[in-house]
């Protein structure tokens, strides 16, 4: 579904994020993305969806080419392209409802969502979403009065009502608990067996072994591995990581 | 080395001293004066430390006696009473010229008395305002002046009215002018923080770099709105007042635009700074959603920045009260253009209670301002 081919991205300070990187993901897949911190992970999911826009290479999304994209094009590619955060990214002011119902801005009639009225079925969609990631109940707070999972839960939510076709994660259980990394990492791998397509950065090598159907593994912005998480040996591991590097696990449930 | 740093500490001395020097003699101090000139202080501290605020009804009793000038010209008062409130003086008529003593009994005590001439013809003339003491007497001495000669045989006749306060305490009239100028300095400012505010919150989202600066055409309209803001920081109040009112003549309205163009620049420098500060993750989340800019800003932005902006709205209302005030000055209204006619005619304690209401008011904003930016963080 998804074909990367050649991307490399210089940012303007001269920092090189990424190094000719090529793979494939097929539908249905939940590829995961490892390396060490500044190794490119979060360069390389932005650039499919092009919040970060790729220096050379290019980047197609069943055929079509997400990297030459016009504006109003990107926007309707984005619209099936879900993305989880890290750090959430919900606005924290806002009501769980609110924050939910903005995935659908790509969707929705832009002048009564401009003064901020939702019709009854976006509502509806949006408590149903809720309600798939278990936090129904929690429509009506404000964002910032929700515990991290749960904000990762609304984040997820948010993604759903794309409707997407693939979700990108990235690092989507770095700021959460191992124990709530399971749980979050269990709803991603729910809609990926509902036939989305997940594409997720992760820092834990036993949370790759246990969600990854394949892996890629970026160092310095160069693809340094890509195939099962079972190859990926202490020979490998140290290849990835570096000489000095542990095994860290995060506790299993 | 070490004598060079020398050289250089004692150079920087003598150029403070000598700065000092010169501002000390420019400005004409004079200390001294402070003391020297204090009784002038302490009658304007105490005429403002007495405001006008309150008044009271006053009841008016007025005694008589016919007076003729010169003595022949007609009849004198026949027989003065020797008991009750009464008018007694040192002779029955006068000569014009003569002085003579004129006395008040039984009058209302401790009362403001008003002594005055009613002429033949009807006309009136006050002679003087004194005081009756605890027995309600007074006395004084009274010159017969040719103007109150009689006519046609009828004389001239000496009225006293005592003014004596009556009733309950009720706000002066000059409490009402001060805070009807009061009240249009409030609403003046609040109009143009309004206006300002209209104008200043979606141009302060060009003028934000997180926002506007992309590419060629986005940078140019960065820079432009920054500079805008800044020149038009760089005038002061006092003087764009000055401009505003030669241009719409005298009143509220020129001070009024005045602090509007003000404001426009120092709310838009302050909201787009808020922009600059919002946290980027949920702008970039909605931008992953497929959203447009202007959804981004509506939905990632706004949210963010909104209660900002209105703590810097309410704090811009309080300084503006505070600066229109000074606006009135140069014929902005409101109450810094009472406060002026007040100083121009003197009138110290109507002064103080324009000075009062001015502190008060903006002691409230303050408190009012700092109460909501409170609430918002």
């Amino acid at each position: 579904m998804l074909r990367i081919q050649n991307v490399s991205k210089t940012y303007p300070n001269g920092t090189q994020a990424l190094k000719n990187v090529s793979f494939d993901v097929k539908d249905g897949e939940f590829l995961v993305v490892i390396g060490l911190s500044g190794s490119g992970k979060s360069t390389l999911l932005r650039c499919i969806n092009r919040l970060i826009d790729p220096t050379e290479g290019q980047i197609f999304l069943d055929d079509v080419d997400i990297t030459a994209a016009p504006p109003a094009k990107l926007r309707q590619i984005r619209r099936k392209i879900g993305m989880v955060f890290q750090q959430f990214n919900l606005v924290k002011r806002s009501s769980v409802m609110t924050n939910v119902l903005s995935g659908r801005l790509g969707y929705v009639n832009p002048w009564t969502s401009l003064i901020g009225l939702w019709s009854a079925d976006e509502k509806k969609r949006a408590i149903e979403a809720l309600g798939r990631v278990g936090i129904a109940d929690k429509a009506g707070a404000r964002a910032d009065a929700l515990s991290g999972g749960q904000q990762q839960r609304v984040g997820i939510a948010r993604a759903l009502m794309q409707e997407p076709n693939l979700i990108l994660a990235d690092e989507p259980v770095a700021s959460l608990d191992p124990v709530l990394s399971h749980s979050i990492l269990q709803y991603l791998e729910q809609l990926n067996k509902e036939g989305i397509t997940v594409i997720c950065s992760l820092h834990f090598l036993d949370l790759v072994h246990r969600y990854a159907t394949r892996v890629v593994a970026l160092k310095d912005g160069i693809k340094v591995f890509e195939g099962s998480a079972q190859e990926i040996d202490r020979a490998r591991f140290k290849e990835i990581y570096g000489e000095e590097a542990q095994e860290v696990r995060a506790a299993s449930v | 080395m070490k004598t060079s740093r020398l050289f250089r500490n004692a150079l920087i001395t003598t150029l403070v001293i000598a700065a000092f020097v010169v501002s000390y003699n420019v400005t004409d101090a004079d200390f001294g004066k402070l003391f020297r000139n204090l009784p002038n202080g302490q009658k304007l501290i105490t005429d403002f430390l007495t405001p006008d605020v309150v008044t009271r009804d006053v009841e008016t009793r007025t005694v008589s006696i016919a007076f003729p000038v010169p003595c022949d010209s007609a009849p004198a008062e026949a027989d003065l009473p020797d008991n009750g409130p009464r008018l007694v003086p040192s002779v029955n008529c006068a000569n014009p010229l003569e002085k003579f003593t004129l006395e008040g009994f039984d009058l209302e005590p401790d009362s403001e008395v008003v002594i005055r001439w009613k002429l033949p013809d009807e006309r009136t003339m006050t002679a003087i305002r004194t005081n009756t003491d605890a027995e309600g007497y007074f006395t004084f001495e009274v010159e017969a002046r040719p103007i109150i000669a009689s006519a046609n045989g009828v004389a001239s006749r000496l009225e006293v009215d005592t003014l004596t306060p009556v009733g309950k305490f009720k706000p002066s009239p000059t409490l009402k002018e001060v805070l009807d100028a009061m009240f249009v300095t409030i609403f003046m400012a609040l109009l143009s923080t309004t206006i300002a505010t209209f104008i200043a919150a979606p141009l302060s989202f060009l003028a934000a770099s997180n926002i506007t600066r992309r590419g060629l055409i986005g940078s140019a309209v960065y820079y432009l709105m920054r500079f805008i803001f800044n020149v038009l920081r760089a005038y002061d109040p006092l003087s764009m007042a000055l401009l505003f009112a030669f241009w719409l003549t005298f009143g509220p309205f020129p001070g009024a635009m005045a602090l509007t163009v003000v404001t426009i620049a120092s709310l838009g420098k302050l909201f787009s700074e808020a922009v600059e500060n919002i946290d980027p993750g949920p702008v970039e989340a909605l931008q992953a959603t497929g959203a447009s800019p202007i959804h981004v800003v509506r939905y990632g932005v706004l949210p963010q920045v909104v209660p900002d902006f209105i703590s810097y709205i309410v704090y811009h209302w309080d300084i503006n009260v505070r600066i229109s005030t000074i606006i009135g000055f140069v014929g902005g209204g409101g109450i810094g253009y009472l406060l002026n006619l007040y100083i121009n005619d003197f009138k110290w304690n109507q002064a103080g209670t324009a000075i009062w209401a001015i502190v008060i008011v903006v002691w409230a904003m303050d408190f009012l301002s700092a109460e909501v930016r409170k609430r918002l963080t």
